[in-house]
């Protein structure tokens, strides 16, 4: 059997030969594996790459309906022309600077904190370490709701904890809207930095320290660059979730692309336009994920997954001591703890006056039950391509997996639109289908039920579930493959034994992800609901829009509770150093 | 769990597709719309008015399942959806979206004695297409602590330099906005109302996301004047009389207060013409009206009574928006509106 040891991932090799569907074996040479006795010897057969090629449909599945958008530039631009003179340089220069100004804020705050407390021990680390991941339960819609609700003067809402008719300056420009997406989105940068920091060995630290490094100069040159990736894909997903925020910058009256492109295709309902307007954006996110990988480079640090050797972080003294917490702590109380006491006491208001929607119970199960299963999906094209990749690389592999995840900074509106164009066709296909053969009214399957939000959903989020586990998956060194292969393990039994249970806190954490997101998520809901089930968001935001504060309270604070016991149980698991322990519960 | 499983040898795949399949089935059949019902797209879903509704429901034993959106987004899924849409009617606000709806051929017309009772000529479509169930008018409003009432007299008045830099307005997207303009065009003529939008750039306006917050400004001191609907600031005065913002009636020499609607139409692929024609009729009927003044807005039926809480407000004098005319002007209005640089 020819070992064909490609040399090196990205190979000459676009379309892998059926050679015998081993990887670009590493240098150790165990890629004659197969030949060795066992009991997958006694059905070999000639073999495609299965798992490349699957993972590389899976791939094209999540990111096809969004092949729509580039097609949209042929054809008469006749209407983008209007556009481009007047919607979309403020549009353009808002998401620009939104994107650039989140980047920035959430690796200066979450890499700031992830190093605080991973590094240095202070008075209340132990709880600030955890608590400051609360954020990422809160959508930035609900923090803007709860800002915009300080004006108090139009709400039938009198516990306002500042007063009522409270000014903000600057809230609604694009500086507001940076501050308020940071406020929420730097957990993602904090909690990959933090667990970069947590999987660290003291090992490569302690020799930089007896080579006459202090140990701030440790933490920065053997640290910090080690966490690089981990803070790249933080900060990357931070400014993908700003570039597609929606609710925030409409709520705000901050002209961005995205709400330009809701603009476009709700005011003008030119499609053409609005799909090039989105393929711009789509543009700005593949530049902001090259970005990320050109930082990240060809390094694949892989850790050792020994546990208890992590940095013990050090005492810090003096007024140094008392003077850490004082940020972490003011900026929870900004964005988490005060705007949740607010939406306590505007929801204890609204029970008191008996004003709460009665349709509260039906909404909060929809948004559930939608959480769960996007995410169940998910993670299941996540782990497929991520595994595809790794046991068979190649270009193609590698492009369709990057594709996947461009969804994630399409804004949701556009992905529901582009999922609901062949949706559509798909669904009166189906039941014309069905209604000639068989006779039966099946309906619109997708988009008449859950099915084609769930669609947009994955198109959508499918890159949260992919990073976290691409990034534990990078973390299991290929020995681990090389030598369940040498045993005789296919690849199916490898991924099985040997990568789920390692892979578990990355499958949990993508699922976490994915689910919040989804409860969080707006715009996509809003037009791919089977309309009449309504969600949590859907709630808060037509009553925010409405000012109608005293409808959004409930459900908001209903939409942070039910974000939190996924953050939380993250928590536990960045918390304790059994990650694994914690995973046996999935 | 899932280790022990694909120890058995199954490929991981199936496993996989087994499982996914095993709950995307579930949650389908745990959302799945439960026995034939009269389905509304409602684009009223944010005003409160569901009690109107399940009336409906207890006085004719017909079930009603109200599907939520703006009217753009109804209007976008209705025509996709086309001859398959599990749509029966179309309540939807502005002119904009009705005019739309008829325009790409959803709406059917009906006509029955029992509506045409109910709604005044001018308040439904020559053809039946769509019946006003409101109508609201679309005026200035200010602060009542820092403008003097007599300084505004009209839509002119947003152009007037004493205003410079202390009003807002709602973005142009809105269909309100857009629909108002349209009218404009139809009235004014094209060059006449560029040269009213342009005096009121040139105050160089905020621009707000929505109406009740625009009046939230005003109240809290951010701007001194602005357009809203009425009814926004009907229901911050009902809910606290001593809200610091007041209309002002624009044009009352002249043309009246800009006057838009909200309405319902059946939709062109129904199968339940008959249940839909009973909601229409229904929701125009003195009764059901009431519904919907109590949020504010004036009654499309001239019988039914004026909510107490607006005295005074329906003897404004009213100028209803040129259906026909303004209709087709909607594009080039939202696009005059770039051109000035309303944003």
């Amino acid at each position: 059997m020819p070992a064909v040891p490609a040399s090196s991932p990205p190979a000459a090799d676009p379309d892998p030969a059926p050679v015998d569907g081993s990887p670009s074996a590493p240098v150790n040479g165990a890629a004659g594996a197969e030949d060795a006795p066992g009991p997958a010897a006694a059905r070999r057969r000639p073999r495609l790459p299965g798992w490349a090629v699957l993972s590389t449909v899976v791939a094209l599945v999540v990111v096809g309906p969004l092949v729509a958008l580039p097609a949209s530039f042929v054809g008469e631009g006749e209407a983008f022309d209007a556009i481009a003179r007047t919607l979309l340089p403020r549009a353009l220069r808002n998401s620009l600077l939104l994107g650039v100004g989140v980047g920035a804020g959430t690796l200066l705050v979450g890499g700031g904190l992830a190093v605080l407390v991973s590094f240095y021990d202070f008075p209340g680390r132990r709880w600030l370490e955890w608590a400051l991941v609360l954020p990422m339960a809160m959508p930035a819609y609900v923090l803007v709701f709860v800002l915009l609700g300080q004006y108090g003067l139009a709400s039938p809402l009198h516990s306002n904890l500042l007063g009522d008719g409270l000014e903000i300056p600057g809230l609604r420009t694009s500086g507001g809207a940076i501050v308020v997406l940071t406020g929420v989105l730097y957990p993602y940068v904090y909690v990959l930095g933090r667990s970069a920091f947590l999987g660290q060995s003291r090992q490569a630290f302690e020799a930089a320290r007896t080579l006459g490094r202090s140990y701030g100069q440790a933490v920065r040159h053997v640290a910090i660059p080690l966490a690089r990736p981990a803070l790249a894909a933080g900060a990357t997903l931070a400014v993908m979730e700003a570039l597609a925020d929606f609710g925030a910058v409409d709520l705000l009256g901050v002209q961005a692309l995205t709400s330009a492109i809701y603009r476009v295709w709700y005011g003008t309902f030119d499609q053409d336009s609005a799909l090039q307007l989105a393929t711009l954006l789509v543009g700005l996110a593949l530049t902001m994920v090259t970005i990320e990988r050109a930082l990240r480079g060809r390094a694949r640090y892989h850790q050792s997954l020994a546990r208890g050797d992590a940095v013990v972080p050090r005492p810090l003294t003096g007024w140094r001591r008392w003077a850490a917490p004082v940020g972490p702590v003011v900026l929870l109380l900004l964005v988490f703890v005060l705007p949740v006491a607010q939406l306590v006491a505007w929801t204890v208001e609204t029970v008191r006056e008996g004003s709460v929607d009665a349709d509260l119970a039906r909404s909060a199960r929809n948004t559930l039950l939608l959480g769960v299963v996007a995410a169940v999906v998910a993670v299941t094209t996540a782990t497929v391509i991520a595994y595809g990749q790794r046991v068979h690389r190649s270009r193609v592999g590698a492009v369709t997996s990057r594709l996947a995840t461009v969804g994630y900074a399409v804004p949701g509106t556009v992905v529901a639109v582009a999922v609901f164009v062949p949706l559509v066709g798909l669904d009166r296909r189906i039941a014309r289908w069905a209604d000639s053969l068989f006779g039966l009214d099946v309906g619109l399957v997708f988009t008449g039920t859950i099915l084609g939000l769930v669609v947009a959903y994955v198109v959508r989020f499918h890159a949260l579930a992919f990073f976290a586990i691409e990034a534990r998956m990078q973390r299991i060194s290929t020995n681990l493959d090389d030598a369940a292969r040498a045993l005789g393990a296919d690849r199916a039994r490898i991924l099985a034994d040997v990568h789920l249970p390692l892979l578990g806190p990355g499958l949990l954490s993508g699922a976490l992800l994915v689910l919040v997101e989804v409860m969080k998520e707006l715009p996509a809901t809003a037009l791919l609901r089977p309309l009449g089930g309504d969600t949590l968001a859907i709630t808060v935001w037509e009553a925010t829009k409405d000012t109608r504060f005293d409808t959004a309270a409930f459900p908001a604070l209903l939409i942070v509770a039910v974000g939190l016991v996924p953050v939380i149980l993250l928590v536990r698991l960045m918390r304790t150093d059994g990650w694994s322990s914690a995973a046996e519960q999935l | 769990m899932l280790s022990r499983l694909i120890r058995l040898r199954w490929p991981i795949p199936v496993i996989a597709l087994v499982a996914v399949l095993l709950v995307v089935g579930l949650a389908v059949v745990a959302t799945r719309d439960d026995g034939p019902r009269l389905v509304v797209y409602n684009g009223r879903s944010h005003y409160g008015d569901e009690d109107v509704f399940s009336d409906f429901e207890e006085a004719t034993g017909i079930d009603v399942e109200l599907r939520g959106g703006t009217g753009p987004e109804l209007f976008e899924r209705l025509r996709r959806e086309g001859e398959d849409t599990p749509a029966d009617v179309l309540i939807t606000t502005d002119l904009a979206n009705l005019w739309r709806a008829e325009e790409a051929g959803l709406l059917q017309g009906v006509t029955t004695p029992t509506l045409e009772a109910n709604v005044p000529a001018e308040l439904h479509d020559a053809d039946g297409a769509w019946w006003a169930l409101t109508t609201r008018l679309r005026v200035p409003v200010y602060s009542t602590e820092r403008v003097d009432p007599a300084a505004v007299t009209g839509y002119e008045s947003l152009g007037d330099p004493q205003f410079a830099g202390r009003t807002c307005l709602r973005t142009s997207a809105n269909e309100y906005n857009q629909s108002l303009v349209a009218d404009m065009l139809a009235k004014r003529g094209r060059e006449a109302t560029e040269e009213l939008l342009r005096s009121w750039m040139a105050n160089d306006p905020d621009i707000i996301n929505s109406d009740g917050e625009l009046l939230a400004a005003i109240a809290a001191g951010d701007c001194d004047l602005g357009l809203t609907n009425h009814y926004y600031l009907g229901r911050a005065l009902k809910e606290d009389p001593e809200f610091p913002v007041a209309p002002a009636w624009p044009d009352q020499d002249g043309a009246g207060a800009h006057a838009n609607v909200s309405g319902a139409g059946v939709v062109t692929w129904t199968d339940r013409r008959d249940d839909a024609i009973a909601l229409l009729e229904y929701l125009t009927s003195v009764e059901a009206q009431k519904g919907f003044t109590a949020g504010s807005e004036f009654a499309a039926n001239p019988e039914a009574p004026a909510p107490e809480h607006l005295a005074g407000w329906d003897d404004v004098v009213t100028d209803p928006i040129a259906a026909e005319e303004a209709g087709p002007l909607l594009e080039e209005a939202a696009q005059l509106m770039l051109d000035v640089g309303w944003n």
